[in-house]
């Protein structure tokens, strides 16, 4: 039998790829010399002559003499979107570039390179009208796994309750990040006229990071450890990370996986044997709850802005009919349901129990997950792929 | 230590002012912007349910009022249960010392949608209850740091 690392095909030499990798960027801006050059050459000449340029001061075409005011609670990126000249979000992006929204450009514009990365350049690709709030709302509830979590509370269990408690950290240190990697993906897609998206999205990336940490501390807590990996969930995974277009991967995260998760944290209050991971489980949960609310709000935009609606929303649907199938793939893996349902149980020999606990748990995850469809104008009631009651149960 | 009875307007202000008091541990959690509806029910002798909204703001209560049953939409959700239900809650951070046991949190009480029913017309305002819920249960959490009187009888 072959080992795991004997299957797959190797990848080139990092010192090959390296190689390759400085070649084309000399190439690159080689052949740019000349824009770029000629913008060094007249930079360096003005200082030789000891001249100033002092073109920043013209104010023109800028929104000089604007003042925002703070709310009470601060600066916040509403008080700043107040102003017209900078609050207006374009339909589409103005440069595929990192100049700022409202800055002076326009006579730029011939000598700016184009960052070919930056490809999400509609807003209704990535736009959601709770975007700001959610944003300011995470930068002020965030919190440290290693200090705010009481640590030193977590109380020994039974070996039965700490398998499972740390069978569920482990899916959930394993899946976690997936909503980490997922926006870097595209963050780095999203020119800067649409940078309030891209500041939420790192505030999720940042959120996930604690997650994959708090639960990963959780399992080497109490005595344990981490159990086992799946490829169930890989493959829901790499569902997510493969998404074909932002609203998508959007979607499979953050309204049907980020759902799922959510459920699991409020149920995490339920399956909590000791405080320390009801604290866990609570602050998880408010995260998660955010990032639902932009998914929510992101796909009603995608499908109400969209050029083409009709044909958007019934790509949709075909990607949600085969999603919800790998996320299903998941959602019964017993890595994940099982160790939920011992918990509920109190032990391995009450599972059937602790599965009826699950089972309700189910439907009130299916529920959720289909009024937030409906509140994004994406009517899945007749399509669902996820089964109305956990698969085995009445 | 104040004895405040419990469902009162004056009960949620109490709260509210100890919001204020112990703001440092609100700003650690973070703010708060919701319209939250506690509703008990047979609240009264006669068997009458009673509604109160309050309204939080950053890390303040701004308004707490009592409302008719129409006036649900103004609410972002709904946290209904009995009397008893409530009872039990408090009574549990009370002798928590401003932390209930591990079955009596607001989520936890929530989750099965019994014995208290979290609701709203719309999901994502429903879904504010779990955004905000740690700053929710600190809100009740301050109870301990007063005497509830419930009804007679109970």
């Amino acid at each position: 039998m072959l080992s795991s690392l004997e299957r797959v095909q190797a990848p080139p030499r990092p010192a090959d790829l390296e190689e390759e990798a400085f070649e084309a960027w000399n190439a690159s801006f080689e052949l740019n010399r000349d824009v770029w050059g000629e913008v060094l050459e007249e930079n360096l000449d003005r200082l030789a002559r000891g001249s100033y340029s002092l073109h920043w001061t013209n104010t023109e075409f800028a929104h000089w003499g604007t003042r925002t005011k703070p709310s009470p609670r601060g600066m916040t990126f509403t008080d700043i979107n107040r102003s017209k000249a900078y609050g207006t979000i374009p339909d589409r992006a103005q440069a595929r570039n990192l100049s700022p929204r409202g800055s002076v450009r326009a006579p730029y514009e011939d000598r700016m390179p184009v960052i070919e990365e930056y490809t999400l350049l509609d807003k209704y690709e990535l736009w959601a009208d709770n975007v700001v709030t959610l944003y300011e709302e995470a930068k002020a509830r965030q919190w440290n796994s290693t200090t705010d979590i009481p640590w030193a509370e977590l109380e020994p269990v039974s070996e039965e309750l700490e398998l499972a408690a740390c069978q569920l950290a482990t899916f959930l240190t394993e899946v976690e990040f997936v909503a980490g990697d997922f926006p870097a993906r595209w963050i780095y897609k999203i020119p800067a006229d649409y940078y309030e998206v891209k500041n939420f999205l790192t505030s999720q990336m940042m959120d996930e990071a604690r997650h994959t940490e708090v639960f990963r501390k959780r399992a080497l807590a109490g005595g344990g450890g981490l159990l086992h990996a799946s490829p169930a969930f890989e493959w829901t995974m790499k569902s997510v990370l493969e998404s074909p277009t932002h609203s998508s991967g959007t979607y499979l995260l953050n309204v049907l996986g980020e759902g799922f998760v959510l459920s699991i944290f409020r149920a995490g209050e339920f399956l909590a044997k000791t405080h320390t991971d009801r604290e866990i489980f609570r602050r998880c949960m408010q995260d998660e709850a955010r990032h639902v609310a932009y998914g929510t709000l992101e796909l009603k935009a995608y499908l109400e802005n969209h050029p083409e609606p009709e044909a958007a929303m019934e790509r949709m649907h075909r990607f949600a009919d085969l999603g919800e199938n790998i996320m299903l793939t998941s959602f019964v893996d017993p890595c994940a349901l099982e160790p939920m349902a011992v918990l509920m149980g109190g032990s391995i020999k009450d599972i059937d129990e602790g599965m009826d606990g699950v089972g309700f748990l189910w439907t009130t995850l299916r529920e959720e997950y289909l009024q937030r469809c409906d509140r994004a104008g994406f009517d899945r009631r007749d399509r669902c792929q996820i089964p109305e009651n956990l698969p085995g149960s009445c | 230590m104040t004895a405040v009875a419990f469902p009162s307007v004056e009960w949620f202000d109490v709260l509210g002012k100890l919001m204020e008091q112990q703001r440092d541990v609100h700003v650690r959690t973070g703010p708060i912007d919701c319209v939250a509806q506690f509703t008990v029910f047979e609240a009264t002798p006669d068997g009458a349910s009673q509604h109160i909204q309050v309204t939080f703001e950053e890390f303040s209560v701004i308004n707490v009022e009592e409302v008719g049953e129409q006036d649900v939409t103004r609410a972002d959700f709904v946290m209904e249960a009995d009397l008893d239900t409530w009872q039990e809650m408090i009574e549990s951070i009370a002798v928590g010392n401003g932390r209930p046991d591990l079955d009596h949190s607001l989520n936890r009480l929530s989750l099965p949608g019994t014995p208290i029913r979290v609701w709203s017309d719309d999901p994502l305002r429903r879904d504010l209850f779990f955004r905000f819920n740690q700053s929710l249960q600190e809100f009740v959490n301050a109870s301990s740091e007063i005497t509830t009187v419930f009804p007679a009888g109970r």
